[in-house]
């Protein structure tokens, strides 16, 4: 690859040449004080690696151990009882000698999956159709911009999401959709300002749309030329290779693509505390499509919300246990995204929670 | 029939494209067009003011200060630990199933989400063991540190990064000819002094890219710095901070970064004032367009090389 007397091999030699090897007669005795320095070496990064790698079983030891006084004082009630905010209140205001350690995060739990759930609908085909695109369909001039304003929406941060949600998605929600008859028929439910389920979900999938497209582009950039060309050769029409073709042999990598976006949605804090309106609150089918329009608020985002509970004990703990549903959930997804890409890469952009 | 089909999966795949570039025009033209009248000299030096009336609530210059600490710090804890895995993993490690489990352990923890990193940050520093960090709560029954500081901010931060710079510094350690190896070898040269000499020098590019992608994260992140930092809008350790003998104390005190000011003076926050929200977030995106572009400027390089 690298001719003889190239310029880089060249500059290897003199960089090498000017550091201080030792002079001949001692080789021997060094070589012996070298193996050894390099063995320590190794086991210096081996023991950093192990670190990285154990970091994961630490944060899983002592947020869930932190979590469990609250998991055992309500079992299943947790998961499957509301009343989260008038809980944390009482939990927060109790005596000192008498913590109350009730506490149901059903609506939680439900805001995660419902706004996890709308996001996925809205980006999963609009992701896939702009993967397509930018694999596929796109002129080779559009192509080089795309690829850069797919990785800037990824980098940028989830508050400026919030804080666009919050002053332009929110105000035409209220708008639009929201009359002051709706307000005052709903009234002793909720109040419906805007901050919305709907909200969560519109800036939810516009959060995670850009790594799905990583991801699926990259699925549809791995399949074999070949593929493509056989299919071409034998008179098939662009368009039906590609959902007859590329999409079947691309499915794990748009499925741990997929897979990898959910675990992003689940875990967003900020920009969904900023536009679903911090309220407790499940969302009611019962109410018709009223449904969308309520107020709600995730697991992740309780977390930030809730943060001056900390203090006190039980709140603390109560808070552990969201986190820690949080984390088992991103785990469990973590692990069947690598499952089904068989360890793909992860091209996140510089993004936060 | 068929044509009709085939044009309709075309022309969704042709809005799709189209409407993600203008999303992420509006995103940007909206945020120029709220921020930048707000933007100015004074707004930039000037210190956030608690303050009812929007005009006197002062500028950013302390979270932008905040901003660059945690960045750097977070950076600094991450690289030497990021590095050495790397370097371990693309240069030591054999592919054993235990190194297998490693590199799951390492993966998992990228999808981790932030808001966890931080409650678990948050959690660890309180410990009173743990004081040096931050600074003691007094007069409080049972002994906790206050866990809030820049210091377990970077730390946390550091841990989130972790997985994203080793990654990438591994790939750009991957990507170096293995023919460079192998002459450095021939010349006799050990292999520890091979990679110091010849693999990470070869590798820079590459590096760089995954520092500054470290930074991006960081920079852009709110959940951490909301639990860890506090909601204190100006810095809070002894004044004036620039004097050596106040580093570290500052280091061990709270402040805010650009995303926390951006969420405080949001209408979700209690400084209610969206016009300065608007301004900080010009600000932050600017940085975060530059360090993209740094990162693109940087992978044309190293592409230009392989070839």
């Amino acid at each position: 690859m690298v001719p003889e007397g190239s310029p880089a091999q060249t500059a290897v030699a003199g960089k090498l040449a000017a550091g201080k090897e030792p002079a001949f007669q001692t080789v021997v005795v060094s070589a012996r004080r070298r193996s050894i320095k390099e063995a320590g070496i190794e086991k210096a990064l081996f023991a950093f690696t192990i670190l990285s790698s154990i970091l994961i079983f630490l944060i899983m030891f002592f947020v869930i151990s932190k979590a469990i006084p609250v998991l055992q004082a309500n079992g299943f009630s947790f998961v499957f009882s509301g009343g989260w905010d008038e809980h944390f209140v009482n939990a927060w205001l109790a005596p000192a000698g008498e913590p109350s350690w009730r506490f149901g995060a059903l609506p939680l739990i439900a805001g995660t999956l419902y706004t996890t759930a709308g996001a996925l609908l809205i980006a999963l085909p609009f992701g896939l159709g702009c993967a397509i695109f930018l694999t596929e369909l796109c002129p080779a001039r559009l192509r080089k911009p795309l690829e850069s304003t797919v990785r800037l929406l990824a980098a940028i941060p989830s508050v400026i999401y919030g804080l666009v949600g919050l002053l332009v998605v929110v105000p035409l929600i209220a708008d639009q959709l929201i009359s002051n008859e709706l307000a005052l028929q709903m009234i002793n439910v909720c109040a419906l300002d805007g901050t919305s389920l709907l909200a969560g979900m519109i800036v939810l999938s516009m959060m995670i749309v850009p790594i799905f497209i990583a991801l699926a582009a990259d699925a549809l950039a791995a399949v074999p030329r070949r593929y493509k060309e056989a299919s071409l050769a034998l008179g098939v029409s662009h368009w039906r290779t590609i959902v007859k073709v590329m999409l079947p042999v691309a499915r794990n990598g748009i499925l741990a693509g997929a897979i990898l976006a959910a675990g992003r949605a689940i875990g967003e804090a900020i920009a969904l505390s900023m536009v679903t309106g911090s309220v407790a609150n499940l969302p009611s089918v019962r109410h018709g499509l009223v449904f969308f329009l309520e107020p709600m608020r995730t697991l992740a985002s309780t977390i930030i919300d809730n943060a001056e509970g900390m203090s006190v004990a039980t709140c603390e703990a109560a808070l552990f246990a969201c986190a820690s549903f949080l984390l088992v959930a991103c785990i469990i997804l973590s692990l069947f995204a690598r499952l089904a890409a068989g360890g793909i890469q992860r091209k996140g952009g510089a993004a936060g929670g | 029939m068929a044509k009709k089909r085939h044009f309709a999966g075309y022309a969704a795949c042709w809005v799709s494209g189209v409407l993600t570039l203008l999303v992420c025009l509006a995103i940007i033209i909206f945020l120029v067009l709220k921020g930048a009248h707000v933007l100015n000299w004074r707004f930039l030096t000037e210190d956030p003011r608690p303050s009812l009336n929007e005009a006197l609530t002062g500028g950013i210059l302390a979270p932008l200060i905040g901003t660059v600490f945690l960045t750097t710090l977070g950076i600094c804890f991450a690289l030497p630990w990021a590095l050495a895995t790397a370097i371990y993993l693309a240069e030591y490690a054999e592919d054993t199933p235990w190194v297998k489990t490693l590199r799951t352990g390492i993966d998992v923890l990228a999808g981790v989400p932030t808001i966890v990193f931080a409650i678990f940050g948050l959690a660890i520093f309180t410990h009173p063991g743990l004081a040096f960090f931050s600074t003691m709560v007094e007069g409080v029954e049972n002994a906790r540190a206050f866990g809030r500081s820049f210091l377990v901010a970077a730390f946390t931060m550091a841990m989130m990064v972790l997985p994203f710079v080793a990654k990438s510094i591994e790939e750009a350690i991957r990507a170096v000819p293995v023919t460079y190896k192998e002459a450095a070898f021939a010349l006799g040269i050990s292999k520890w002094r091979t990679i110091r000499m010849v693999i990470l020098p070869a590798a820079a590019a590459g590096i760089i890219t995954g520092v500054v992608l470290g930074i991006g994260r960081i920079a852009g992140d709110t959940a951490i710095v909301w639990l860890c930092l506090g909601g204190s809008m100006t810095l809070t350790g002894p004044q004036p901070w620039w004097e050596p003998q106040n580093w570290l104390a500052t280091l061990q005190n709270t402040g805010s970064t650009l995303t926390t000011y951006i969420f405080y003076s949001s209408p979700a926050g209690e400084g209610n004032s969206p016009n300065k929200a608007f301004g900080a977030g010009l600000v932050l995106i600017v940085i975060i367009l530059a360090l993209n572009a740094v990162v693109d400027y940087l992978g044309r390089f190293t592409r230009l090389k392989e070839e």
